[in-house]
């Protein structure tokens, strides 16, 4: 017959195993509500508001005496750094023998809409970081911060170079000028003022569409397709459940952090200028002089490595390292590629520059 | 793509009649309330008038919305169709089986991802956004400044009364961090 459709039969069963595993499903995969974040224990050392220093427990005999605080970003929460026993950088670290802390900025709410650089910088980070030095009996401590966490450590160790050892920086968000992303490209043209002083703190929702114009036929699409068609692969679905949770529990931050961090990193690019004040200073890139290691990712959608890599020549550290990865933003801290070659090196660097026990 | 001139004239020549009328109804009416009513019943007629006022701002906001919200739908459904011939081009070349079904779907995933990509870097996209959820922010204004009148009528707090708290609170604890820095400081 002319008019008759002729179907592969191949193709015919694939569609076929997809529907089943779409029914099956339920059966094989934990929904996001049942899965607990948590992976490595630590203990909650110091909370101040909603924020909270957390200190995990050791894996290992401690090589190193001075402390790594890491300064999460304020985007989502941190437990895209322990997310999976397999790729957490937290347990990498540990069994490396790092005594690490992490700054957990918490759910901010209404009341905490007033809260910007300055209280994050010369409070909460301060005071989390003036906490670990005693506890830790190290004048000194090294951090690192990632993505927005890395902006925040960058100006913390502009005014507190006194307290730093060595400082990290992961995808952070310097020169907004140069970033090349399409989050840049919204946040130049944003009314921040009109947001801020109409909804107070900037709304999770505005996030969400943010990652959703990412990459949205391969995220929005493909990626579910995939999870069903690996519906059996008991690790994949594990992997794939704890990292659509971490996504879909995005904070808001608040207003006027989030007001000062568009205008004066994305709008006005005052911070690589050296323009940009924090408590009523101005934040000098070149009082930076600690040992610096920047590292950014080639494939970084969310903040690009233009964005990133100018702190690198900003700086006046005489020590300094700058080291280009072919991984994304997530890529860089949560998979496989991150533990066989950014962690190594990471530690690595660290060592040479950290007292010893 | 902004309001045109013409709609934009009877936009505001209704604003004008609604707003008069709802002013003069008001005035008439306000002699007899303040006669009749000293407590809730005034503060409701001032509610009333707030509200109105309020709802007739808000359709002027609701035409620069809708306008932008439809930019926004315009440059999403031309970027798909763009993508979409292109794909259309390649698909006879592409051969028709199983083996090269996830060849084509990745053709597929790729060159759209590439067209909404472009679109989504580039700054006519970000602005029409920008001025779309600034658009909303202003009818969301409006809807907080009816909030705040109801509240008000009740004698309840509204959301600047709590933002000022907030602002007191967010300026006491700072005041406090210093004095204990300086009482730690004497202590050492």
């Amino acid at each position: 017959m002319a008019n008759e459709i002729r179907i592969d039969p191949k193709l015919l069963a694939e569609f076929i195993t997809l529907n089943k595993n779409i029914l099956e499903a339920p059966n094989l995969a934990q929904s996001l509500e049942e899965i607990n974040l948590e992976v490595t224990p630590y203990e909650v050392v110091h909370s101040e508001d909603k924020v909270r220093l957390l200190h995990f427990s050791p894996l290992a005999d401690q090589q190193m005496k001075t402390p790594l605080v890491i300064a999460y970003a304020l985007v989502n929460r941190f437990h895209i750094f322990d997310i999976h026993p397999k790729k957490s950088w937290i347990r990498n670290l540990l069994t490396q023998g790092v005594d690490v802390y992490l700054i957990d900025w918490g759910t901010p709410t209404q009341i905490n809409q007033h809260e910007g650089f300055d209280d994050y910088v010369n409070g909460y980070m301060d005071n989390c970081i003036d906490f670990v030095r005693k506890e830790s009996s190290s004048d000194k401590i090294s951090l690192q911060g990632y993505c927005t966490g890395g902006t925040l450590s960058t100006v913390y160790t502009s005014l507190y170079p006194k307290k730093i050892k060595n400082l990290i920086l992961t995808s952070p968000i310097i020169d907004g000028r140069r970033d090349s992303t399409v989050v840049s490209n919204l946040a130049k043209h944003m009314d921040v003022d009109k947001l801020v002083d109409t909804v107070g703190n900037m709304p999770p929702e505005l996030m969400y569409y943010v990652f959703s114009i990412l990459k949205p036929f391969e995220q929005g699409m493909e990626k579910y397709l995939n999870f069903f068609k690996n519906i059996h692969n008991k690790e994949y679905v594990e992997n794939f459940i704890r990292v659509e949770k971490w996504v879909n529990d995005t904070p808001p931050i608040p207003g006027e952090l989030y007001r000062q961090w568009i205008k004066d990193v994305y709008q006005d690019n005052l911070l690589i200028n050296n323009n940009m004040y924090v408590g009523g200073k101005q934040i000098s890139l070149k009082n930076i002089t600690v040992p610096l290691l920047t590292q950014v990712a080639v494939g970084d959608h969310l903040v690009s490595p233009e964005c990133s890599m100018p702190i690198h020549y900003a700086v006046s550290s005489d020590d300094k390292t700058l080291k280009i990865y072919p991984t994304g933003h997530v890529g860089m801290i949560a998979s496989s590629f991150s533990q066989k070659k950014v962690l190594p090196e990471f530690v690595q660097w660290l060592s040479e520059r950290s007292e010893k026990k | 793509m902004s309001i045109p001139p013409d709609l934009k004239k009877s936009l505001a020549d209704y604003k004008h009649t609604s707003l008069f009328w709802t002013d003069l109804l008001f005035l008439m009416s306000n002699k007899q309330q303040t006669i009749t009513a000293t407590g809730p019943f005034r503060k409701f007629a001032v509610t009333a008038k707030k509200l109105s006022t309020e709802t007739i701002e808000m359709n002027e906001d609701m035409t620069e919305f809708n306008s932008r919200l439809t930019a926004y739908y315009k440059q999403l459904a031309d970027t798909w169709n763009e993508a979409q011939k292109e794909y259309s081009r390649k698909v006879p070349e592409l051969p028709n089986d199983i083996e090269n079904m996830e060849a084509s779907k990745r053709i597929w995933i790729d060159m759209f991802e590439n067209y909404f990509t472009k679109l989504f870097d580039s700054s006519e996209f970000a602005e029409n956004f920008g001025k779309l959820v600034t658009s909303e922010l202003e009818i969301a204004k409006h809807w907080n400044n009816m909030t705040a009148a109801l509240l008000e009528s009740a004698n309840m707090p509204t959301k600047k009364d709590m933002d000022e708290v907030y602002q007191e609170l967010h300026s006491l604890r700072k005041r406090i961090a210093k004095l204990e820095k300086i009482a730690d400081k004497e202590v050492t």
